[in-house]
């Protein structure tokens, strides 16, 4: 769904990207992830066909942001991570306009306006002005408009900066379900723990540069089988040979705490099996989750 | 409905808006008709002026204030992004901001004409039809070439780095129409120099002969003033286009140029024949290569990107992105090249064309050092303040120049520093040494950056983003 190929990107005194590529499938979330000043906002304006890359391709639903930056721009959301809003508009008009804009038939623009304030639950202040709503409250009418047209990808540029607990709560229910009717999303964010929840997978920028292995998975907020936190009662003193002969990979072992790589497609159950079965006393047994954080790790390690 | 049109009758003619504009104008009219009404035949004249100050105040002067705002508000309130995503062409976007921005102003301003219009019947004045379109047609090139400057604010400010205002690029064009005024005076296109001009041009009753065809006044402003705004409107489209990423062909800028050779040429030519209306054609076009030198962004990665795909001859990518100024060098070039040829010799027998060709291409010298001084001074390390140092620049070479020159001898010291003297070998050589000079420190600046376009080192791992 989105492919970037051997992307440059100049500024006028100093190139902010160095040869960028990385495929997204559809239905993908991708966690574009590094620190401030990476190029994640570069990259995303390139990817919106807002900025023309100065070298290099980047082709959205198989339509190539140069050739084609109209259609580009009617396919996808792209929400900056500074937004404006028409203060003086009402929600209602704010949606309507977004809507008509975006090339929603004036027949089914109010259909579309209702529905995209129920999804951020904005429905019940429809005739509220944007600019009397709070921060929470502006952000999800932002992400209303965005998505109005039901666009095909979706790029988020920090999306929860400044939000409460409960309004990421929201943000992260809403990208799920978005992602769940199959739209392709790439979220930005230097604050991992904002993408943890919906994230299928993860590219690092660093230096303006593809830093690790390219798209990597992120765990997707699901439990990862491979690895297991193991705590052992009476650990014997060649449990490291004893675990390597269950044929087990040990990543980490320290005194009676380890954490085993299992086979992919090994379920816990026959690892915990085996452990018992070998004359181990498991203390503790915890098939680990892959954090964000974990995935990101990896790849600064790599 | 154009959905961009909407937004802005939303905004601006919202019901509330209108009665409180028809509450004013009532109470202007009321008091104009209360305060004349025992001058009998005055009553007509006095409603009739104060509907044209109404529509100058109100189409013209709010309408140009309206319709730049309508575009630099956007950058201001961070909602341009979301408009450039819109699926809205670039044409509607054009007139649904110029005519939605500018609605309670044209609402004003229209009823202002209407009051102007019936006062002039009432009075047995039925031939102001083209005075109506005239002052439509300004009113509609006003607000064009500040919804122009705007958005070449946009693209400058964005080239180099800082938040977009309309005011100095406006601010620019009003010098530059003072400046084509004062030059069209000098040269004898019109009545007066500079404000003089203006107002003797609009209100001259007199014949207009161009092209060897006499016009009426009224009809040669009325039509020269629609032609105009349509060409205004042209432009605001043509960069509406490039801000929704669009790339433009490379024909309607040299057309506007050709055609404004053409129509300021029609002056010159029932009088001093073809020579002088190619040199007064060569002059307006050379004045807009002055103009768009500092009108064009920045923009070293463009023009980068523009040479390299010249020097791999892919004219495909390169045409979009030439730079504005080319299409006015080589337009002014070729018509100062065809006038010195078409000079002809003089009466007595001197050698007219070598003289001509020598002055023509010592004038074209000078012209390629400005434009090498402006672009030295608006590639340098802080391009925000690079149009005044050029301004700056260009008055200290020709001011202090001449004064120097002048000292050093009245013709040969006078050509060093200025096209026109009387030692035109002089300034040839001269202008041509001071282009090359200028060019050679303008390219090693817009070059300079390319040394900090390698790839960084990779660094040291990045201490993982906050979690």
């Amino acid at each position: 769904m989105i492919e970037v190929s051997d992307v440059i990107y100049d500024y006028a005194t100093a190139r902010a990207l160095f040869g960028v590529s990385f495929k997204v499938d559809a239905g993908a979330v991708l966690a574009l992830v590094g620190p401030n000043g990476a190029g994640k906002t570069t990259l995303m304006r390139c990817m919106a066909a807002l900025d023309a890359p100065t070298q290099g391709q980047i082709r959205i639903a198989g339509i190539d942001t140069q050739d084609d930056p109209r259609g580009v721009h009617a396919a996808i959301g792209y929400l900056p991570d500074f937004f404006g809003l028409y203060d003086e508009l009402s929600v209602h008009r704010s949606l309507t306009y977004a809507a008509r804009s975006r090339g929603v038939p004036q027949a089914d623009a109010e259909g579309a306006v209702l529905e995209a304030a129920r999804r951020v639950q904005l429905d019940d202040r429809l005739n509220a002005r944007a600019g009397e709503l709070s921060r929470g409250l502006r952000q999800r009418l932002a992400i209303a408009q965005t998505i109005v047209h039901r666009p095909r990808v979706l790029l988020l540029d920090e999306p929860a900066a400044g939000l409460d607990p409960e309004a990421r709560r929201s943000l992260s229910d809403l990208i799920l379900s978005l992602a769940g009717e199959g739209m392709t999303i790439v979220v930005s964010s230097h604050i991992l723990s904002e993408l943890e929840d919906y994230s299928t997978q993860m590219l690092m920028i660093r230096d303006g540069q593809v830093a690790g292995g390219g798209v990597v998975a992120a765990g997707g907020g699901l439990r990862d089988g491979a690895r297991i936190s193991v705590t052992f009662a009476e650990p014997p003193a060649d449990l490291a040979a004893r675990l390597a002969g269950l044929g087990l990979t040990v990543e980490r072992l320290d005194g009676a705490d380890a954490v085993i790589l299992a086979q992919a497609d090994e379920d816990d159950a026959e690892v915990l099996a085996r452990l018992i079965g070998a004359g181990l006393k498991v203390k503790a047994f915890q098939p680990a989750r892959k954090t964000l954080e974990d995935a990101y790790l990896a790849e600064v390690r790599r | 409905m154009n959905p961009e049109f909407q937004r802005n009758i939303w905004l601006e003619a919202s019901p509330r808006r209108i009665a409180w504009a028809g509450v004013v104008l009532a109470l202007i009219f009321g008091a104009t008709a209360l305060v004349t009404k025992n001058e009998g035949a005055l009553v007509a004249k006095a409603m009739s002026g104060v509907g044209v100050g109404i529509f100058v105040l109100c189409a013209v002067m709010w309408g140009a204030r309206a319709a730049g705002t309508a575009v630099i508000s956007e950058i201001s309130d961070r909602t341009w992004d979301f408009q450039r995503l819109s699926a809205l062409t670039p044409w509607a976007m054009t007139w649904g901001k110029l005519f939605g921005a500018t609605s309670l102003a044209w609402l004003c301003g229209l009823t202002g004409l209407a009051v102007m219009a019936l006062a002039a019947l009432v009075d047995g004045e039925p031939d102001k039809g083209w005075s109506l379109v005239q002052l439509l047609a300004i009113a509609l090139l006003v607000q064009a070439i500040s919804m122009v400057a705007a958005l070449i604010g946009v693209r400058k400010a964005r080239a180099e780095g800082r938040i977009a205002r309309a005011g100095g690029v406006l601010g620019g064009l009003i010098i530059g129409i003072l400046l084509l005024f004062s030059i069209g005076g000098a040269s004898g296109f019109q009545h007066g120099m500079g404000l003089t001009g203006i107002t003797e041009m609009l209100s001259s009753h007199a014949t207009v002969l161009w092209w060897s065809a006499s016009v009426p006044g009224d009809l040669f402003r009325a039509v020269a003033g629609v032609v105009f705004a349509a060409w205004a409107l042209a432009g605001a489209w043509r960069l509406m286009r490039l801000e929704l990423q669009m790339q433009n062909t490379p024909l309607v800028w040299p057309g506007f140029l050709l055609f404004l050779a053409l129509f300021t040429a029609g002056f010159q030519i029932a009088q001093g024949g073809l020579t002088a209306g190619l040199v007064s054609g060569a002059l307006i076009v050379a004045l807009c290569a002055y103009g768009a030198a500092f009108a064009d962004p920045a923009d070293r990665v463009r023009l980068r990107q523009f040479a390299e795909s010249t020097r791999r001859g892919d004219l495909k990518r390169a045409a979009p992105i030439m730079p504005a100024v080319l299409a006015p060098v080589i337009l002014t070039i070729l018509l100062v090249i065809v006038a010195a040829v078409a000079m002809g010799p003089l009466p007595d027998g001197s050698p007219a064309q070598s003289l001509g060709v020598r002055q023509a291409v010592a004038l074209i010298a000078f012209m390629i050092r400005d434009l090498g001084v402006i672009a030295f001074f608006r590639f340098g390390p802080r391009p925000q303040r690079g149009d005044f140092g050029a301004v700056v620049a260009l008055a200290l070479l020709y001011g202090i120049g001449g004064i120097v020159g002048g000292s050093i001898g009245k013709d040969f010291g006078f050509a060093l520093f200025t096209p026109l003297g009387e030692a035109t070998l002089v300034s040839v050589l001269s202008g041509g040494v001071q282009a090359v000079l200028a060019w050679t420190l303008a390219v090693r600046r817009i070059r300079a950056p390319e040394a900090k376009l390698s790839a960084p080192a990779p660094s040291a791992p990045a201490s993982a983003p906050a979690s």
